[in-house]
């Protein structure tokens, strides 16, 4: 949920539940008032008719005001109590005035006053009823004006979080925008966003210090990688070269050359291991110069047929659908991604399986026989990530994954049928 | 042929030396900056191998102070670096080729034979090997006068013996400089023999001797003895 409707939600169920209460407690003293001021006016009547009754001595006439309904019964001395009662008002009145004619009962809710009043002997019950319509009336009309007002409150309130939230989150998602470009790979740093709200300097002051961390951090861990790599490699050549050396003295026996074939291909491997770690370094840093335009269906071609004897040697059949495609990259990276996708085609294959290259205007796609069963999309590309038969570095693809990513292409793999493709996407 | 071996890595200096030592050739060698400068304002050599990282200083610097005073020595870049812009470098200031470590030493010794050829033959491009005479420039062989047509790996690969003649080449070594980076796609080395026996085959059609032998299975050797 976003922090905007989750902090909306909150505060419109309390400004709805306090307006409730506030609307409650509203009602429920108009209506005290407003009772009190009705009780006043029955004991302004009932003064009138004690007076009347002191004065005239004999009872008013019992008349029909608006409103009001007047009631004398008699009733035993002194068995009447004083007091005020909320009753029923029986409104007779003439309804449609223009069609039929007919009285009719209405029942309203009314306040009454029982009183009495002691006439010469006699003793009298009055009852003093008048209607609350008005009243009740009265307190509609508040109560609607105040729902209305608590509608455009809500309303206003809504309104005004949403425009100035979104303002006041803006450096938050500028921010959020710029993490999610962050690479650890790239020398551009997270800028600083102005902002004049404290928190929200200290986020981003907080991501800077943090990315530059990471960053030194990468940059360290490479640099090493690079330095171990470099510092092998004098060794490697020493070994080669006193190899080589050896191979020169005397006559040897099987067991004697075979242990020496072993060794070369050892190092031949440590050598090839070795020159692709600094090989990922230096494309990862993006320091591999030269942009030239190539023709990719020359070298191609050209790679097929220095691979010709190692087709052979594994009978592999070769289809080549090749139209002509031009691109600017470096020769020495385009080269090192053709090798190695053709490289990974040959060395996964079966013997007598197949190999086919298409090259178009939109795509390079390289697919070959080999295992029946589809890799691991995710963990190919990954370093160090061998199938268990394989002699190969482990760096392949990943290096391959990063020319196509410093060349804008994108390099994915899928299983069609019985073929492993790799599909190299142009732009 | 005389050369200049300037490198601080003892092992590989030494190893490089044995194997450019026979009859005819004088090996020298420096470990260091002020050795190698004082070398070679001494004296000439055929070709220099050079190191780029020396103690107390940098194998670049040599590189120029050759070209600024007009040394013709071929010089040989054998360096652990292996980025475009060091070779670029390199190259450009003079030096004739680039080799980067780690190298077999018949590479080494093929790309030597290369520059040496390309110094003194000067004009003649004939390289004459007992009955066997190879025009560098037509990419032409020929055998007591006959023309034998190879094919183009067959041709780098007779090169590349006449350079090592009386050495143990290894299969790895053959393999590498014939078909470069990928040949560790190959299940083994067998193709390497049917260009060898392919080569051996149209040398003795054409009335030359068998100068290849098969050395224990690790390699081969070129040679008249």
């Amino acid at each position: 949920m976003k922090l905007l409707a989750k902090y909306n939600r909150v505060n419109l169920a309390t400004t709805i539940v306090v307006m409730l209460i506030t609307g409650i407690i509203y009602y429920q003293a108009i209506s005290l008032i407003l009772t009190k001021q009705l009780d006043k006016d029955l004991v302004v009547e009932e003064n009138e008719i004690s007076e009347y009754a002191n004065v005239n001595h004999h009872l008013p006439q019992v008349f029909e005001s608006n409103d009001q309904q007047i009631t004398f019964t008699q009733a035993k001395p002194g068995s009447v109590t004083r007091q005020f009662i909320n009753t029923v008002y029986r409104n007779k009145k003439e309804e449609h005035p223009g069609k039929r004619r007919h009285r009719h009962e209405e029942y309203e809710a009314g306040r009454g006053l029982i009183t009495a009043v002691a006439l010469g002997d006699k003793y009298y019950q009055i009852l003093i009823v008048e209607s609350k319509v008005e009243t009740e009336d009265l307190i509609q009309i508040i109560f609607g004006i105040t729902t209305g007002v608590i509608l455009l409150l809500l309303v206003t309130l809504f309104i005004t979080n949403r425009l100035l939230l979104n303002r006041l989150w803006q450096p938050f998602y500028n921010l959020l925008k710029e993490l999610r470009l962050f690479n650890v790979a790239d020398n551009k740093d997270v800028p600083l966003v102005r902002t004049n709200i404290d928190e929200f300097d200290e986020l981003n002051q907080t991501i800077i210090t943090m990315s530059t961390r990471v960053k030194n951090d990468y940059k360290e861990l490479k640099t090493f990688t690079e330095n171990a790599s470099h510092e092998l490699l004098t060794p490697i050549a020493v070994i080669n070269s006193k190899l080589d050396t050896l191979i020169q003295t005397d006559s040897f026996s099987g067991q004697q050359s075979k242990l020496l074939n072993d060794l070369y291909s050892a190092v031949s491997k440590l050598t090839r291991l070795n020159q692709s770690l600094l090989l990922l370094v230096k494309i990862e840093n993006r320091i591999v110069e030269g942009n030239q335009l190539i023709n990719l269906r020359e070298s191609l071609e050209e790679m097929v047929t220095q691979f010709e004897e190692i087709f052979q040697d594994k009978q592999l059949q070769v289809n080549c659908q090749l139209s002509d495609k031009e691109l600017h990259a470096s020769p020495y990276l385009a080269d090192i991604l053709l090798n190695n996708l053709l490289s990974n085609a040959i060395r996964h294959n079966c013997i007598g399986g197949q190999i086919n290259i298409k090259l178009n205007n939109e795509y390079l796609v390289i697919q070959n026989t080999g295992e029946e069963t589809a890799l691991q999309n995710d963990q190919i590309f990954t370093r160090f990530h061998k199938s268990y038969s394989s002699e190969g570095s482990g760096l392949g693809l990943t290096i391959s994954r990063q020319i196509c990513e410093n060349l804008h292409f994108t390099l994915n793999y899928s299983f069609q049928d019985i073929y492993h493709t790799f599909t190299v996407k142009f732009d | 042929m005389k050369i200049l071996i300037i490198e601080d890595e003892q092992g590989l200096r030494e190893s490089i030396e044995e194997y450019f030592m026979e009859a005819g050739n004088i090996c020298e060698t420096a470990s260091n900056y002020r050795e190698a400068i004082a070398k070679v304002s001494l004296y000439n050599y055929d070709c220099i191998l050079l190191d780029i990282t020396l103690p107390g200083g940098n194998g670049i610097e040599i590189l120029k102070y050759l070209k600024q005073n007009d040394h013709t020595d071929g010089i040989l870049i054998i360096s652990a670096k292996n980025s475009l812009d060091d070779r670029l470098e390199g190259l450009d200031l003079g030096a004739d080729d680039y080799l980067v470590k780690p190298f077999h030493l018949s590479e080494l010794r093929a790309r030597v034979s290369a520059i040496i050829r390309r110094k003194t033959f000067n004009g003649s491009n004939l390289l004459i090997f007992n009955e066997i005479t190879i025009d560098l420039l037509a990419k032409t062989v020929k055998a007591h006068n006959q023309s034998i047509k190879l094919t183009r790996k067959e041709y780098a690969l007779l090169l590349y013996f006449i350079a090592n003649k009386g050495k143990v080449v290894s299969k790895n070594a053959i393999a590498e400089h014939l078909w470069g980076d990928g040949i560790d796609l190959a299940n083994n080395f067998d193709f390497i023999y049917s260009h060898i026996k392919n080569l051996r085959k149209k040398l003795m059609e054409a009335g030359s001797n068998d100068y290849i032998q098969a050395a224990y299975g690790m390699g081969y050797k070129f040679t008249d003895q």
